[in-house]
């Protein structure tokens, strides 16, 4: 998100009319610029990662990379699925065991389950000061954004056909496509739940379920919005713009609701359960200019430190606001899964 | 001996047991609709692998083909590659806007829904049901065809009263592990859009609720109880070991039977694989490190070599009495549930041994308590029917109750204990959650490459590793089954 977004925030409480510019640009500096790994720390030593998933197989040229730079680092890698993981290094803290030293997961649930076990340890300053104030935690870092977005079919609609309200999309009579079982979107009615309340959402659903075709995965969803079997979709922004990548003719564009749940902002992330500066080192590379550069260029991830420039395809986020939410919060899963299968969604 | 292999088995639930949380509701109507669904998967697939496997078992066991080694191979060679493989690319081929409606022309029907997932997982669960039956039926005497024969009987007639009834338990052993792979397995129902259990304790595993998870995982197991008690009364009655019948086609009888099971071979090995060459085709090649499928190999030959020795006492006792019986059912239950909760179960009772957690040997011994019932399965159906005369004679003339053992029973049981051990190859090469889970940090399968490239839409890069997988358990079982050699009375 850049800066302007968060000024247009400012905007929505009546405040930055009275700014002055200057002050503008004050606030700005909080953010520090993103580092480029030439200036970073070379690391030396053996460390463990726990990888839940690496979208595209990009974050393993990513992980390939920092290796090259680093000769004298030796990265051991366990992937596996994100809940399997994080189930995991739970299961090693109460044995007294720990094998891990770093957990990158792509969804921000996984990592609250790790932090609220009180296993992840706490960072450093200078690091989290690299990211937009609103994504700044304590015991995390995310690394890059994704948008929740209705991707729409060309043919069918055009974007003012579409509400920006995500509650008045269940009143509208377009025919969606949504996959209840991916993480991401139980993520984004649960910000729902934290926004609007469990009624309202309960409402939502049901809804919204009446004209709603079910697949296994958010890809699913993309395509079938592409082929045509469904007006609008629920995904994150990325599977859109990866398709469209592969098949820049697709009937496929991307339409945004503005400051609810729909635009919800969320983020993959990473913590080390060890004390070793090794390990904070590690990540300060994942917050670099090139890493951040290269997954917003190639996986279509919006990055999260200042000055590095959106993916190509996204619009610009001045127009969209995300709401506010503690990320660490969407772990709270249990009760939206209640919520979604009382009334039949899942 | 067989008691600690049972309780060793048994320790798994017995983790899910203390991991589960006590507060989930089984039986509301969405659920009961759920159990429909996965009780009808579950039914339509063993009736699917019985119609496929036993006239395959027939064909390898008594038909005197050419190559006989490799047909066998190549009948069993579907429980190499992962259902959630076979299912992802059938339903990527059928259907319209499928690979087969792009590259030939012709509108396919989609595979999806319980007739799309049963198509599926017979065609990765058949072998099951070949391989038991036919160990079954290659212990069978055929003089009792020959008098059936010689008494005017025709030969279909003799088929199916003679021959079938007494391989029945063979067949229930098979279809008894279809039915429990049909209900722990996630990927099929998921891509096929068909809401089972499974799909259900997913959801609780992801939503990072293992309690839950675990408490629906055991709930399963009432399930598995109720089939392992109907599977028990079925029972053939004790026989001498003899010579197995050989049969001679006619040309006209071998075209037929290529017709007719041609396709299906072709449908579960042929196109996964087809398919994903032509994605490789599509997006280009890149490196592929040989050294995992070693690692694929070595691992699955071990474990292996322990579950069948590890069953031989299992499946011994089940012969010597009624606790015998128990205790080897009770290492069935491990076979029943779903393989991340099982996972997960194994890493927590990994963690209590630190010294050997995340090591190979940890692997081996997970692969072990999985696949014991594959072995046992398979063994005690090859013994069942033994008559018992032959060992009463050798213990008259003085062997003792092991030398008995090592010089009668074992030789005549070898088919089962090959036949045990081929499935467990077959089936520890193509597992996936329990190798990410409990692997050393860095070991890599074939399985678990597949899983990396699938997850991560790189569909080309899956063409080589499928491939690898297919032949290098083929080879696996070619080598087994050549020890069969040594034990056969003729040809």
């Amino acid at each position: 998100m850049k800066r302007r977004t968060f000024i247009q925030g400012l905007a929505a409480l009546g405040v930055v009319g009275a700014l002055p510019l200057p002050l503008s640009r004050a606030l700005a500096a909080d953010i520090a610029n993103p580092v480029s790994v030439d200036n970073l720390p070379k690391l030396k030593g053996d460390l463990t990662l726990y990888l839940g998933r690496g979208e595209g197989g990009l974050y393993e040229n990513v992980l390939q990379a920092i290796q090259k730079k680093n000769p004298d680092f030796n990265l051991a890698i366990r992937r596996g699925p994100t809940a399997a993981l994080a189930n995991t290094i739970v299961a090693e803290a109460k044995a007294g065991v720990r094998r891990a030293d770093l957990f990158w997961a792509v969804d921000s649930g996984a990592i609250g389950l790790v932090t609220d076990a009180g296993l992840a340890k706490p960072l450093p300053s200078d690091l989290s000061a690299q990211l937009q104030p609103q994504f700044r935690y304590d015991q995390w870092a995310p690394v890059t954004g994704r948008i929740r977005t209705l991707p729409y079919n060309t043919s069918r609609l055009t974007k003012d056909q579409i509400p920006t309200s995500i509650m008045e999309i269940a009143d509208s009579d377009l025919s969606i496509g949504w996959a209840p079982a991916y993480a991401s979107f139980q993520s984004f009615v649960t910000a729902m739940r934290i926004l609007e309340g469990d009624d309202k959402t309960a409402k939502w659903l049901k809804k919204v379920k009446k004209r709603a075709k079910t697949y296994a995965g958010e890809l699913g969803v993309v395509m079938a919005v592409e082929r045509g079997e469904v007006d609008i979709g629920f995904a994150n922004h990325y599977y859109t713009l990866r398709l469209k990548s592969g098949k820049p003719d697709a009937k496929l564009d991307l339409a945004f609701t503005e400051q609810d749940a729909g635009c919800l902002v969320n983020a993959s992330g990473i913590l080390t359960l060890n004390d070793d500066p090794l390990a904070t080192n590690f990540m300060r590379y994942l917050l670099s200019e090139e890493v951040q550069g290269y997954l917003a260029r190639e996986a279509y991830e919006i990055p999260l430190v200042n000055g590095i420039t959106q993916p190509a395809g996204l619009p610009s986020l001045s127009d969209i606001s995300p709401p506010k939410v503690d990320l660490t919060q969407l772990a709270d899963l249990r009760p939206t899964i209640n919520l979604m299968r009382n009334n039949g969604v899942l | 001996m067989a008691l600690l292999a049972a309780l060793i088995t048994i320790t798994p639930v017995y983790i899910l047991i203390t991991l589960a949380s006590d507060s989930s509701t089984l039986f509301d109507s969405h659920n009961l609709k759920i159990l429909g669904n996965t009780l009808s998967l579950m039914g339509l697939t063993v009736l699917g692998s019985i119609l496929i496997g036993v006239p395959l078992a027939f064909i390898s066991a008594y038909v005197h083909l050419p190559f006989k080694k490799i047909w066998l191979v190549i009948f069993a060679a579907p429980l190499a590659i992962p259902s959630y493989i076979g299912a992802f690319t059938l339903y990527a081929a059928f259907g319209p806007g499928g690979e087969i409606n792009n590259l030939l022309g012709f509108e396919t029907p989609p595979m999806y829904g319980l007739s799309g997932a049963a198509i599926v997982m017979t065609l990765y669960t058949f072998p099951f049901v070949m391989m038991t039956t036919r160990s079954s039926l290659l212990s069978l005497d055929a003089s009792m065809v020959n008098a059936a024969r010689t008494l005017g009987m025709s030969m279909t007639q003799s088929v199916f009263k003679v021959i079938l009834p007494r391989v029945v338990n063979g067949i229930a052993a098979g279809s008894l592990l279809v039915a429990l792979y049909t209900l722990s397995d996630f990927g099929t129902p998921a891509m096929m859009r068909l809401d089972t259990f499974t799909r259900v304790i997913y959801v609780e595993y992801n939503a990072f609720a293992l309690g839950r998870a675990a408490m629906l995982s055991l709930q399963l197991m009432v399930i598995v109880g109720f089939l392992l008690l109907i599977e028990s009364q079925i029972k053939t009655a004790s026989e001498r070991h003899g010579r197995p019948l050989v049969l001679f086609p006619t040309k006209w009888q071998i075209t037929a039977m290529i017709a007719a099971f041609g396709p299906i071979l072709l449908l579960a090995i042929g196109l996964p694989l087809a398919i994903f060459f032509v994605w490789l085709a599509r997006d280009g090649y890149s490196n592929f490190d040989f050294s995992i499928a070693w690692n694929s190999a070595y691992a699955s030959a071990i474990a292996a070599i322990v579950a069948v020795i590890v069953a031989i006492p299992v499946a011994h006792a089940a012969l010597t009495g009624k606790a015998g019986r128990i205790m080897e059912r009770v290492t069935y239950f491990g076979f029943g549930i779903p393989g991340i909760v099982m996972g997960t179960a194994l890493v927590y009772g990994g963690l209590q041994l630190p010294f050997l957690y995340q090591t190979l040997a940890l692997l081996i011994i997970a692969y072990m308590l999985r696949f014991l019932p594959l072995a046992v399965g398979s063994i005690r159906t090859s013994t069942e029917h033994l008559d018992q005369s032959l060992i009463k004679s050798a213990r008259v003339l003085g062997a003792s109750p092991r030398e008995a053992f090592t010089r009668i029973t074992l030789p005549l049981t070898m088919r089962g204990i090959i036949a045990g051990a081929a499935l467990v190859f077959l089936e520890s090469m193509r597992e996936l959650e329990a190798t990410l889970l409990l692997g050393p940090t860095g070991f890599e399968t074939l399985s678990t490459y597949l899983w990396r490239v699938y997850e991560a839409g790189y569909f080309g890069r899956a063409a080589i590793p499928g491939l690898l997988l297919v032949v290098i358990s083929a080879c696996g079982l070619a080598i087994m089954m050549s020890g069969e050699k040594r034990n056969q009375l003729e040809h």
